[in-house]
């Protein structure tokens, strides 16, 4: 347990040393600024950038302040993945490749420690840039449009909060098994990419699978949600994320004698 | 809604845009050994909105 929280203590001074810390919360905080304040205004911009013959009338329907907040995790299913992957690409496929990892496979090291200290750090700074995201895009909305139910929002967000935990759990992995981040980050990049366009395609077919989470989220704010797949599905993630986390332990170990020296 | 309002509602995204720019700014400037040509990454930080920055510090900044 002591290796645990030294190791935890050395992923925090990392990933304060080379400002993921601040850079990934302002990525969602931005983001999920931007989504309702670009709505708000869509008329304006629309009006501004032209193109509309003279005398035109659009009517646009005004979204409601559920649908923004839907449209904000919208924007993270890709560009918060994205910033995601990039952060954590080389989180330990770039340490055998800098080196640092002879520093740590010398000593008598608990690799389910190693592991597991990278996951929870990431894990909580992913989380933290989410919530942080999240929270300015309810203010946002808030103001411009509408209040919404805030114990939906918090339903909301816990459920897309347990997404972005997998998400973690698959670049960490991709990133443990895979020789360099740059495939590290191509692998789960394709991966999650794919599942998505799998779900978008045949998804209707099941309702219950690890994929419909931030369909499930989006489903609280609208209140209309199945309660018995919205369970087993979380139960189907978490699953998931275990067998992750263990390939995970496991790649790590199998390939640390890859470790550049 | 008129124009300082919409200056107001936009000076958070402003403020933090600027605050990134000049952090990353400050950061290449003091990196003695940055992944490529100093002047290349200064441009991409100031013209390339948002991601520009965040280029930098992933792949421009070698945390190694």
């Amino acid at each position: 347990m002591s290796q645990f929280s030294v190791l935890l203590q050395k992923e925090w001074r990392e990933n304060v040393r080379n400002y993921k810390i601040f850079w990934i919360p302002v990525v969602f905080i931005l983001f999920g600024i931007m989504e309702p304040v670009i709505n708000y205004f869509l008329p304006q911009i629309l009006d501004s950038v032209g193109g509309l013959p003279e005398g035109a009338v659009l009517e646009i329907p005004t979204p409601t302040p559920e649908q923004i907040l839907v449209a904000v995790t919208g924007q993270y299913q890709f560009i918060g993945m994205l910033a995601l992957i990039l952060a954590y690409m080389g989180t330990v496929a770039g340490e055998r490749k800098s080196g640092t990892a002879t520093l740590l496979y010398v000593r008598p090291l608990s690799f389910s420690a190693y592991f597991l200290s990278k996951w929870l750090m990431a894990s909580l700074i992913a989380l933290l840039s989410l919530w942080l995201g999240l929270l300015a895009a309810y203010y946002y909305t808030l103001l411009l449009f509408d209040t919404v139910n805030f114990a939906d929002f918090l339903r909301f967000a816990a459920t897309y909060s347990v997404w972005v935990v997998l998400i973690v759990s698959i670049v960490l992995a991709a990133s443990a098994a895979l020789p360099n981040a740059g495939m590290a980050a191509a692998v789960s990049l394709g991966s999650v990419l794919l599942m998505q366009l799998v779900d978008g395609l045949i998804g209707a077919y099941w309702s219950v699978s690890p994929l419909k989470i931030p369909v499930y989220a989006a489903s609280w704010l609208n209140g209309r949600i199945d309660l018995v797949d919205f369970w087993i599905s979380i139960g189907l993630v978490a699953v998931v994320i275990a067998l992750l986390l263990i390939a995970g332990i496991w790649a790590s170990r199998l390939n640390a004698s890859k470790a550049k020296v | 809604m008129d124009q300082p309002t919409l200056l107001l509602l936009l000076l958070p995204v402003i403020l933090i845009q600027l605050g990134l720019m000049i952090f990353t700014l400050v950061d290449l400037m003091r990196n003695p050994k940055p992944n490529g040509p100093k002047w290349m990454w200064g441009l991409v930080i100031v013209l390339v909105n948002i991601i520009g920055p965040i280029l930098y510090l992933v792949i421009g900044r070698r945390n190694y």
